[in-house]
């Protein structure tokens, strides 16, 4: 992909028209156009970047395998929690609309439309670790006319 | 009983011979890993998710804000939004069966289906099951101006790294167009997908830093997308610069190339998957058009009534 040989073959017909002259150099190194390219492809490579391995001893081992492993049984109950919660509010809106469809059609169907265009509001945030200073601004409200925001 | 042979004696020795192997060969069928029958190196032994392995790489190490709030917020919002009671399933445009009027026929591959290429897939009725999530985000930077000059895809590259902080492929070109001087072959550029928290570091940076600040950006076209929940939209060379990242040291920066981003949802629709992303903080604007098909997605009457007299 990026490697440095390839491109620093490619690139120095481009950059610099050859005039080859025998058994002279005009500088040691790189031109700056090629070091800079160079530089950017050495910030690419994985070379020189894994950190080093850890070497644990078997107390260690069986610590970290124990941690993990209840970590992972913590994490796949919250999932399977989670899970059960959205099936029990499906199977109550499933009853929830069945029972209204045999009590009055005409609502059923209003309750019954597609939500399709429906978005949730611009000033929905995902919430941080910490507040902002001014949690709230009492005296907004939203732009309906004139903006083209929809 | 056997057939007893008018030269041979012995009838059960014939009986006994086999013209092939009795035994199934498995041999070439069981791949064997050689690492695994020498007792060197047993460091490259280990599972790549074991820590003593030099693939091991720690995963889950910080919070994700953004899956949070899905899982806290948008997911139960979802399923109420998309949900409508006595949902059918929308069948997709699948490979048709040939008629058998050729023998040739017979194994042939299925035929295209009608009007189209690629079968479409089928849309499910939306339950607790199939509740819209992103799964990935890809940028895609196409360089035009690394053809003349390749270094530029470079750069293209590393500033994509510089953004994400995942390693960025390269693309290269793939049709010949005489004109524009484009062969297939050339490096234009560069792409990343990113998944899990680097696609949501990428999402909030984007919906909380970049686009807020940039000019005349009202939203995501309502139009944008490939008809099975994957929004796309474009950022440009300008826009790309208000990316802290960037923005923070511009110096090294003089010249900036714009890309674009691929929303990856596991919505059916689009329209589901506009309603998710702008619980994401993407805003959308523009007049939407929904497939007629979408909108009739409901038992018709006939229907009910012949299944309620049965």
């Amino acid at each position: 992909m990026f490697t440095v040989r390839s491109t620093v073959k490619t690139i120095t017909a481009h950059v610099k028209p050859t005039q080859q002259l025998r058994y002279k150099r005009d500088k040691a190194g790189l031109n700056p156009q090629l070091e800079r390219i160079v530089n950017q492809l050495s910030v690419m490579s994985a070379a020189r970047k894994q950190p080093r391995l850890l070497k644990l001893c078997d107390e260690d081992y069986i610590k970290h395998r124990t941690v993990m492993k209840a970590w992972s049984l913590y994490r796949k109950n919250k999932i399977e929690h989670n899970e059960s919660l959205l099936e029990k509010q499906y199977q109550s809106m499933n009853e929830a609309a069945a029972e209204l469809q045999s009590i009055n059609p005409k609502l059923y169907e209003i309750a019954n439309e597609h939500q399709f265009g429906k978005r949730f509001p611009l000033e929905i945030r995902t919430p941080t670790d910490f507040p902002p200073r001014q949690i709230w601004f009492y005296d907004y409200f939203p732009k309906v006319d004139g903006s083209k925001q929809q | 009983m056997f057939q007893q042979s008018v030269r041979q004696f012995s009838s059960s020795a014939v009986a006994q011979k086999v013209g092939c192997a009795q035994v199934k060969p498995v041999h070439h069928k069981v791949r064997i890993i050689k690492k695994f029958l020498s007792p060197k190196y047993p460091e490259l032994k280990y599972e790549p998710h074991d820590i003593r392995s030099p693939k091991y790489k720690p995963y889950l190490t910080t919070p994700d804000r953004v899956q949070d709030h899905y899982f806290n917020t948008l997911q139960s919002d979802l399923l109420l939004i998309n949900y409508r009671h006595g949902q059918q399933p929308i069948y997709g445009n699948k490979r048709r069966q040939w008629d058998m009027t050729s023998p040739y026929h017979l194994n042939r591959p299925l035929r295209k289906p009608k009007g189209q290429i690629v079968p479409s897939p089928t849309i499910k009725p939306r339950t607790y099951e199939n509740v819209p999530r992103l799964e990935g985000v890809t940028l895609n930077c196409f360089v035009k101006d690394a053809k003349l000059y390749p270094a530029q895809a470079i750069s293209a590259a590393l500033q994509l790294q510089q953004i994400t902080g995942c390693k960025p492929k390269a693309i290269f070109a793939k049709t010949n167009v005489p004109n524009w001087k484009l062969r297939p072959g050339m490096k234009m550029g560069a792409k990343i997908t990113l998944h899990g928290r680097d696609a949501s570091q990428f999402i909030s940076t984007l919906t909380e830093i970049v686009l807020p600040r940039t000019r005349d950006f009202y939203g995501i076209s309502n139009r944008s997308g490939d008809r099975y929940g994957n929004i796309a939209f474009g950022l440009t060379a300008e826009e790309v610069k208000l990316f802290p990242e960037i923005e923070n040291n511009q110096d090294s920066w003089p010249q900036n190339f714009g890309f674009d981003i691929t929303l990856h949802t596991s919505a059916q629709t689009d329209a589901d998957a506009r309603i998710l992303l702008s619980g994401l903080g993407f805003p959308f604007t523009g007049s939407e058009r929904i497939p007629k098909t979408l909108l009739n997605d409901l038992v018709s009457e006939e229907e009910e009534i012949s299944t309620t007299q049965q």
